[in-house]
């Protein structure tokens, strides 16, 4: 037991960097399973990642926000072309997703061979650590959040698909570099797969589900030592089987 | 209720007692946190954030990383950007003023020293080059002793109550250690001029020391994990210019210096590379025994 790492400035950030995450991605959860395509965050991680890299091996030495505008174009260009394969092949759809995160990814490397620190770029960019979050990093992820809230919500009788695939590319790309790939994967799918036998105005239990989660996995590595977004991972796992459990109960 | 003030006050004194009796120390890696425990002896209280078995390029973020940092009153690491991926972000979460760039609370041991290998220019398609020099100078005798002597400086000036222990601690090190480096070269002489291929540039300054000629790296470029045609590649100049033997350290994967040493018949050579790195490396003295006799015994066979 380690007792010193239980220490709210030092697990309180990225808590909220958590909520955070949970606000945009258990509505967009519940999206992602009801149109039965999971891998879409990986390949659209994936996808905004590659725009990055080839930006690089351009020799466009970008820093700051250029890296998030060149991430965001790359990610909406990728979900307009994901969007694209859905209307043609909507039967294969899962499949031609995990096609386009493998291309993605491997394209990556091909591009990396030239250029290593592209490699850096990409690293900061799909394995973020949520734990290294500081309070000025949440604001402008808290605004994107907000905007990708409002507008799911604000539309919510006339969502067109595109709005979807639009808002959770935005929504992805700024949460994958504060927590990750596999947090923002298990944000999205734990919680929304719990709750999927509610009604869409029960989505409260998922950001219950999701923030119990987050906490006690939080704590945990703290008090084991664990690196903290796998230790996050598991008990984002646990808080869902024991979340609709008591809710089937209901 | 008076009972719970004294007992709140006691956990308090229990909590506040060891970070008044030891200097606490964080150390990066485990050579330097060896290193402080030699020169601080129980003066000082030694933490490494990283093992022998992990690459300190990187690594995953912990809670008690931030709680050891907010605690510590000396950071040890290597500096010359070696940890750039995640130390400067630890500082800054921690925000402990006394560790900060610039205090007295801040040594970077690779930049008490001359570095080699600093570039002109650094251009992007070199790959993982640091501007700063090759950061991995533990592994030259002569620099240790000379990072021993700013280390156990910079000790005395943050404890000067106890600066006189740490002096009479780094004359009692540098005694042994100037009588270890002599029986190093002894011994080393066989392996004077021998040229190796190695798998990251980490080993520079222990070929540079021995005299040793590094014709060849695994990885194409620094940092860039080995491919087939560069392995090739290596294949065939084998054929013309023999190395004596290939060297990787223990957190590197052992596939390609295996491959290698297979198909062009030369010993492939784990080294403990720091203090933990295998069984005989258990402090400074006992890595660079260990590392010899290993070399030693790769040119017998």
């Amino acid at each position: 037991m380690n007792w010193d790492g239980l220490d709210i400035s030092i697990l309180g950030p990225a808590f909220l960097a958590g909520l955070l995450v949970l606000s945009t991605h258990v509505p967009l959860g519940r999206e992602v399973l009801r149109r039965g395509i999971i891998f879409l965050d990986l390949a659209v991680a994936q996808i905004a990642g590659l725009g990055v890299i080839i930006a690089y091996s351009f020799g466009w030495e970008a820093g700051g926000w250029q890296i998030q505008a060149i991430a965001m174009s790359a990610a909406l260009l990728g979900a307009g072309l994901l969007y694209w394969c859905e209307r043609r092949w909507a039967e294969v759809q899962e499949a031609l997703i995990g096609c386009v995160f493998v291309l993605a990814a491997s394209g990556g490397i091909l591009a990396l061979s030239a250029n290593p620190h592209g490699g850096e770029a990409l690293k900061e960019l799909l394995a973020g650590q949520i734990l290294w979050v500081s309070y000025g990093q949440l604001i402008p992820v808290s605004v994107v959040s907000a905007v990708v809230l409002a507008l799911w919500f604000a539309l919510r009788n006339k969502r067109h698909p595109l709005l979807f695939y639009g808002l959770f590319a935005v929504a992805v790309t700024s949460s994958v570099q504060l927590v990750g790939v596999y947090l923002v994967f298990a944000s999205l799918i734990i919680p929304a797969l719990a709750i999927r036998k509610l009604n869409t105005h029960d989505l409260w239990y998922g950001f219950i589900i999701g923030a119990v989660g987050y906490g006690a996995g939080l704590c945990l590595s703290a008090l084991l030592d664990w690196p903290s977004g796998a230790t996050i991972v598991w008990a984002l796992a646990v808080s869902g089987i024991l979340g609709s459990v008591l809710l089937s109960k209901r | 209720m008076q009972n719970l003030k004294w007992l709140i006050g006691a956990c308090i004194f229990c909590i506040a007692l060891p970070s008044q009796a030891a200097l606490q120390i964080f150390a990066c890696e485990p050579e330097w946190a060896s290193l402080s425990e030699t020169l601080g002896g129980d003066k000082v209280k030694v933490y490494s954030a990283t093992t022998a078995k992990q690459d300190v390029h990187r690594i995953q973020a912990r809670p008690s990383l931030i709680a050891k940092m907010r605690r510590a009153d000396l950071v040890v690491c290597t500096g010359a950007e070696l940890e750039t991926g995640w130390l400067p972000l630890l500082l800054q979460r921690a925000s402990n003023r006394k560790v900060q760039p610039g205090q007295p609370g801040y040594f970077m041991a690779a930049e008490q020293v001359e570095r080699l290998d600093i570039p002109h220019v650094v251009d992007r398609s070199m790959g993982d080059v640091h501007a700063g020099g090759n950061p991995h100078v533990h592994l030259d005798p002569h620099r240790v002793a000379e990072i021993a002597r700013h280390l156990a400086e910079r000790l005395a000036q943050i404890d000067s109550a106890n600066a006189g222990f740490y002096q009479s601690r780094l004359a009692d090190f540098e005694q042994h250690w100037q009588a270890a480096i002599e029986s190093w070269q002894q011994k080393s002489e066989a392996l004077k001029g021998l040229p190796v291929v190695v798998h990251h540039k980490d080993w520079r300054y222990l070929l540079d020391w021995l005299g040793m000629k590094e014709i060849a790296t695994l990885e194409p470029k620094p940092g860039l994990p080995p491919n087939a045609s560069h392995l090739a590649r290596l294949k065939k100049q084998m054929e013309e210019q023999r190395a004596a033997m290939i060297l990787r350290s223990a957190y590197q994967d052992n596939r390609p210096s295996e491959w290698l040493a297979d198909k062009a018949d030369i010993p492939a050579v784990e080294l403990p590379y720091t203090v933990g790195g295998s069984d005989a490396a258990n402090d400074l003295f006992g890595l660079f025994d260990d590392t010899l006799a290993r070399m030693l015994k790769a040119i017998k066979q």
